[in-house]
């Protein structure tokens, strides 16, 4: 057996596979498919302060290599988070990451002191980036000097691990990340969907009500690796990667890119029972390569010489 | 929070059996890894087949029958994914989700028949209903066939899929085409209004209905004017069929039974709704 244990800042993690937020609920509905013993940790569905009824449907097409959403954040508000979400949550034999979203800077740090409090929360990330909600707003995670402010303002209101999830739609991903850092961030996620579009040219219509929605699942993975791998470069703090994660062989990927931790999203559509798989073959891959500890391929890109063919 | 139903689970199965049904349909038999007790008419399993041949994202499938421990879907080739699962041969494999959503309520003895609306392909999740209604399920005892109608229309007689075997089920069978090539003229709203006019049915049915959109418009405008109970069995874009994704909402009533939040989830919540928990 390798070892697939990984630390995230203060956080001990009994492997590197997280759930992404918004495709694994907001607490343990996905149990019976993939069991929370098998994660490393369980990330929420996007709690906000406000309840949000989220956006018109359709909401949801899926494309020739990936998927878009624009679900427009719905959730029933923190208040219904701390009530009838935490409770059930707090046997879960698995870390529990709050995912918090908000409209100001205020708003994160209101729902991270909030969240202080309870004891079944064992970190927060941070939502700068959800390219859906409303009109022309630019997401926080699009300027380092925004970033660092919210991420500043959710520090001093919590002792927890926080963590920043940025947006790829930017041209310096690292510049972002190193705000966040800056701010307090105990680690970056990389990445949030890509903005996105579908039309059905037939009719004349957008494929999803709100026309621009947010993209992810395979097609986006190299993107996805080139944001984790530049924000390795640009911060001390861990990396954790997201984006079109299927398979083992892919949280290897990034890993070797730099992400000490990797989350499992759209592919848990497909089939819900394969991110519980994914630690399992992981150890098989690490011992057939003779690796004792995943750690040890944490950022372990050689860009030295040609990789042999 | 709606969580997936706790006996679904995400599994291999193996196709058994592809038969040609209607004129752009067939029937897909899959036989699952352990076979599965018997479930409520109108749940729904999300299936692709595990050779890349479907797109990535499973989609949703009225249970149409279990049989011999297989489960059998009415599929209707639409697009790339219905395309793939037509093109299956016995031997190939699915992933297969479920079982999933709630189902068609009992259908007890306790009012008015009960009047079933097909449209299409929608007549999908009433042959196991028929059949569950006439030996009884759950807290229904079993039900007399005078108590069960079958009101099946289409736009032409090639979309009444396997329109045989429903007659062979021993309820009253009544058929509507736009078309006319097959039994009434017209779309089954008028098949119903028909019938009352002309005594073949009492006023006071009770209304299960599966069909495309206009349909389930005008049926639920029919039951509401008409003050009839009324269940809906709807198919929505789903990402996931397990309550997790958010994609699939359908508007609640403020004042219904389902509380003040303004979506339900349709693939845990329903796909079955009365028309007191929803409106279109």
């Amino acid at each position: 057996m390798a070892d697939l244990s990984v630390e995230l800042a203060s956080l001990a993690l009994r492997n590197p596979i997280l759930s992404a937020s918004g495709t694994f609920g907001h607490g343990l509905e996905m149990e019976h498919f993939s069991p929370p013993h098998t994660m490393g940790g369980l990330v929420s569905k996007t709690v906000t302060l406000r309840p949000r009824p989220g956006n018109t449907a359709p909401r949801i097409h899926e494309t020739e290599a990936g998927f878009l959403n624009s679900i427009g954040l719905e959730n029933r508000g923190i208040g219904a988070y701390l009530r009838d979400v935490l409770p059930r949550v707090a046997d879960a034999d698995t870390r529990i990451f709050t995912n918090i979203g908000g409209e100001e800077a205020g708003e994160f740090a209101e729902l991270a002191s909030m969240l202080d409090e309870r004891d079944e929360v064992d970190a927060l990330e941070v939502n700068l980036s959800c390219p859906n909600v409303g009109g022309g707003r630019l997401p926080f995670s699009t300027d380092p000097a925004l970033a660092e402010r919210v991420m500043r303002g959710v520090r001093e209101a919590t002792d927890k691990p926080v963590f920043a999830k940025l947006s790829p739609n930017v041209t310096r991903i690292g510049e972002i990340a190193r705000g966040a850092e800056a701010g307090g961030a105990d680690g970056v996620t990389a990445v949030n969907t890509l903005l996105g579009m579908a039309v059905d040219w037939r009719h004349r219509k957008p494929r999803i009500a709100s026309v621009q929605a947010g993209y992810s699942g395979t097609g986006i993975k190299p993107v996805a690796l080139r944001c984790a791998w530049e924000c390795a470069r640009a911060v001390d703090v861990p990396v954790i990667g997201c984006g079109g994660v299927g398979s083992a062989e892919d949280v290897l990927e990034f890993v070797v890119a730099g992400c000490s931790a990797v989350q499992v999203g759209t592919a848990a559509f497909s089939d819900p029972a394969l991110p519980g798989t994914l630690a399992e073959h992981l150890d098989d891959l690490l011992e057939a390569e003779g690796v004792a500890s995943v750690r040890e391929l944490v950022g372990s890109l050689d860009r030295e010489g040609r990789a042999p063919a | 929070m709606p969580a997936p139903p706790p006996d679904a689970r995400s599994f291999t199965a193996t196709v058994s059996a592809v038969v040609a049904c209607g004129t752009d349909g067939v029937l897909l038999s899959v036989r699952p890894p352990q076979p599965l007790p018997p479930l409520r008419a109108a749940r729904f399993f999300m299936l692709r087949r595990e050779d890349g041949a479907s797109p990535a994202i499973p989609r949703p499938f009225s249970l149409y029958r279990q049989a011999d421990d297989e489960l059998v879907f009415l599929v209707k080739v639409t697009g790339r994914g219905t395309r793939a699962l037509a093109a299956c041969e016995a031997g190939s494999k699915l992933r297969v989700i479920g079982p999933l959503g709630n189902g068609w309520p009992d259908l007890d003895g306790d009012g008015g028949p009960w009047v079933m609306l097909a449209g299409g392909i929608g007549s999908a999740p009433f042959f196991m209903a028929i059949e569950q209604a006439l030996s009884g399920l759950g807290a229904a005892p079993a039900l007399a066939a005078e108590n069960l109608c079958l009101l099946y229309g289409a736009s032409t007689a090639g979309f009444l899929y396997d329109l045989e075997r429903f007659e062979e089920l021993g309820v009253r069978v009544l058929v509507a085409t736009d078309d006319g090539s097959r039994g009434f003229r017209g779309n089954v709203c008028e098949l119903l209004e028909r019938e009352w006019e002309a005594g073949g049915l009492p006023r006071d049915v009770r209304l299960l209905a599966c069909g495309p959109d206009p349909m389930l418009h005008a049926v639920e405008r029919l039951a509401r004017a008409r003050e009839l109970s009324c269940w809906l069995s709807l198919e929505e874009l789903m990402g996931c069929g397990v309550g997790i994704c958010n994609g699939c909402p359908v508007p609640t009533r403020p004042e219904g039974p389902l509380g003040a939040w303004p979506n339900a989830k349709c693939c845990v919540e329903g796909p079955v709704f009365s028309t007191e928990e929803i409106s279109l």
